[in-house]
C-alpha cells in the first residue's frame, strides 16, 4: 500500500484530535481576533446603514429601529457600550474588511453580496421585501469572529422565540 | 454466414465473452459497488449541502462530492459498451471503452485535486476567515461545526470501505477505472478528514486551519490524478501494456514471447502488446528456425495456445517473418 499517505492521513487524525483536546478548555468556537472578549464590558462597534424601519439615522446622529433595539439589548447581556457608525453599506463592508468594525446592521437581507468582508448571521425574522416576496433579514458580523457570530446568534434565536 | 465469420466471431468476441467465470462474478461485483457508490454519493450530496451553508470549505467539499460521481458513471457506461460484439465498424472492438472511462476517471481526480489547491490557496491568500456560526436543530442552538463534523464522519464511512474493494477487483479485472475510481474514493475520505480537522481549528480561532489541511490532501489527490491520467492517455494512445496501477509493464508480454518461443519450429518471437481495457490486443512475430516452413495449422495452434495463456490475451495475431522487424517490435522492457 501507499504508505506516506497513509501516514499523512494519520498525522491528520492525530492533529484532529488534539484539536478536539485544546477546544475543550476556553470557548468553543473561539474568535480569531478575540472580539466578544474585548467587547465584553467594553465597547461594541457597530456599523449602521439607514433602512427603515430596521435601522433608522437622525440628523444628529441618534439612531433608532428594530435592529437596533435588538442589539441594545444584545449589548446588556454582554455588558457592553456601543459605539454606532452610520455609513453606507458600501463604505460600512470596506470598513469591516479593514477590521474598523464588529458588527453591521441595516435591515440587511440573506443575499446581500457582501459575504466576502461580512460574515451574516443565521436570518432572525422574516419580512416583506420590496416586491412582496418574503426576505430573510440578517445581521453583519466581522468573519472569523465565531464566538462573537454564535453569541449573537444565539441572542437573536432567544429573541424570536426559536429557543 | 460462412466458416470464416464463425471462426472470428469466436476468436475476438466481446470482452465480456473473454472473462472467465471468476471475472465476470468480479464485474457484477464490481457493477453492484458502483450502483452503491452512486447511491452513497448521492446521498452524500444532498446532506453536505444541506449543512454547508455559508461555509467555503463545505462548498467546497460538496463540489468535490460531484465530481466523485464521474468515475462510477463512466465505468456502468463503458462496461455496458464492451458487451458489443466486435464488427465491421469496429473491428477491433469495444474494450477501449474502458480506456475512455479511465481518461474520464483520471480528469475527475485530477479536477478535484487542482479545484481544492485552488480554492485553499485563494482562502489563504486573501485571508478569508470561513464563518460559522449557530445552527437551530430540535430547538436546541448548536454549533455549525459539530454537524459538519458529524456529517463528514457518516459520510466518509462508505468511500473507505468501498476504495479498498475496488482495489481488490480491479487487480483482479485489471480494471483501470476500477483502479481510478479507487484513488477516487480515497481523496473523498481523506477531504472529509481535512474537512473535519479544518472545521475544528476554525472553531479554535485558527482561520487557517481549513484551507491548509485542504492544500495537504490536494498534493496527494493532485499526484493520484497525474499518475491516472498518464496511465490512461498511454494505454489509449498504444503504449507498452502495464499492470492495472501502472507501476510495471505487465508480464503477460514476457510470457506470451517465452511461450511462442518454446514451440520447436520458432527460432526467436517478439510481441507487442496493448491494452485495450480489460483485455490485451497482442501481435506476435515468430522467426522459424532455418529449414522449418511452418503450415497454417501450424500457426493456428500457436495462435491458440498463446490465447489460452490469460483470459486478457483476447485478441492474438501470430505474424510469421524471415526476420523480427525492429521497426515494428521491440524487446518488453522488462527485458532491458
Amino acid at each position: 500500500m501507499r504508505t506516506p499517505v497513509l501516514q499523512r492521513m494519520r498525522h491528520l487524525l492525530v492533529l484532529a484530535l488534539l484539536l478536539v483536546a485544546a477546544g475543550c478548555q476556553g470557548s468553543f468556537p473561539a474568535d480569531t481576533q478575540g472580539t466578544l472578549d474585548r467587547a465584553t464590558g467594553g465597547e461594541l462597534r457597530v456599523g449602521i446603514a439607514e433602512n427603515p424601519p430596521w435601522t433608522q439615522v437622525a440628523p444628529d446622529g441618534t439612531v433608532s429601529g428594530t435592529e437596533v433595539e435588538l442589539l441594545e439589548g444584545y449589548a446588556t447581556t454582554i455588558d457592553a457600550e456601543i459605539r454606532w457608525v452610520p455609513a453606507g453599506e458600501n463604505t460600512l463592508a470596506a470598513q469591516m474588511r479593514n477590521g474598523e468594525l464588529d458588527l453591521v446592521i441595516g435591515g440587511l437581507a440573506s443575499d446581500v453580496p457582501w459575504t466576502s468582508q461580512i460574515a451574516l448571521t443565521r436570518p432572525y425574522t422574516t419580512a416583506e421585501g420590496p416586491d412582496g416576496a418574503p426576505v430573510d433579514l440578517v445581521m453583519g458580523v466581522r468573519p472569523g469572529e465565531n464566538a462573537l457570530l454564535v453569541d449573537l446568534e444565539r441572542y437573536l434565536a432567544e429573541q424570536g422565540g426559536e429557543l | 454466414m460462412n466458416a470464416q465469420d464463425e471462426g472470428s466471431a469466436e476468436d475476438t468476441g466481446t470482452g465480456h465473452d473473454a472473462f472467465g467465470e471468476e471475472q465476470r462474478e468480479a464485474l457484477r461485483h464490481a457493477i453492484r459497488l458502483e450502483w452503491f457508490t452512486l447511491a452513497w454519493m448521492s446521498g452524500t450530496v444532498v446532506l453536505v449541502a444541506l449543512v454547508a451553508g455559508q461555509s467555503q470549505a463545505m462548498q467546497a467539499a460538496w463540489a468535490e462530492d460531484m465530481l466523485s460521481l464521474l468515475p462510477p458513471i463512466a465505468f456502468l457506461v463503458a462496461t455496458r459498451r464492451i458487451r458489443r460484439k466486435p464488427d465491421r465498424l469496429h473491428p477491433y472492438g469495444h474494450h477501449r471503452s474502458i480506456g475512455v472511462a479511465h481518461l474520464v476517471a483520471a480528469t475527475a481526480l485530477l479536477a478535484m485535486g487542482g479545484y481544492l489547491a485552488y480554492d485553499s490557496v485563494v482562502t489563504l491568500v486573501s485571508v478569508e476567515r470561513p464563518p460559522i456560526g449557530l445552527t437551530v436543530l430540535f430547538g436546541q442552538g448548536l454549533w455549525a461545526g459539530w454537524l459538519m463534523v458529524a456529517v463528514m464522519v457518516v459520510t466518509s464511512t462508505g468511500p473507505v470501505g468501498l476504495g479498498l474493494k475496488k482495489l481488490a477487483l480491479a487487480e483482479q479485472l485489471h480494471d483501470k477505472v476500477l483502479y481510478a475510481d479507487a484513488d477516487m474514493n480515497k481523496a473523498d475520505w481523506t477531504t472529509a478528514v481535512a474537512t473535519i480537522t479544518g472545521v475544528l481549528g476554525v472553531g479554535l480561532g485558527l482561520w487557517w486551519a481549513d484551507a491548509v489541511a485542504a492544500l495537504l490532501v490536494s498534493v496527494s489527490i493532485l499526484r493520484d490524478g497525474v499518475k491516472n491520467l498518464r496511465s490512461s492517455i498511454g494505454g489509449l494512445t498504444d503504449a507498452e501494456a502495464r499492470t492495472y496501477d501502472d507501476s510495471a509493464p505487465h508480464p503477460l508480454i514476457h510470457e506470451v514471447e517465452d511461450a511462442a518461443a518454446q514451440e520447436t519450429w520458432v527460432a526467436e518471437a517478439s510481441a507487442r502488446v496493448r491494452d485495450q481495457g480489460h483485455v490485451f490486443h497482442a501481435e506476435v512475430f515468430v522467426v522459424p528456425r532455418p529449414g522449418a516452413e511452418p503450415s497454417a495449422v501450424q500457426l493456428a495452434a500457436l495462435r491458440d495456445r498463446l490465447h489460452a495463456l490469460d483470459w486478457k490475451m483476447h485478441d492474438v495475431v501470430v505474424a510469421p517473418v524471415p526476420e523480427l522487424p525492429h521497426r515494428q517490435t521491440f524487446r518488453s522492457t522488462l527485458r532491458t
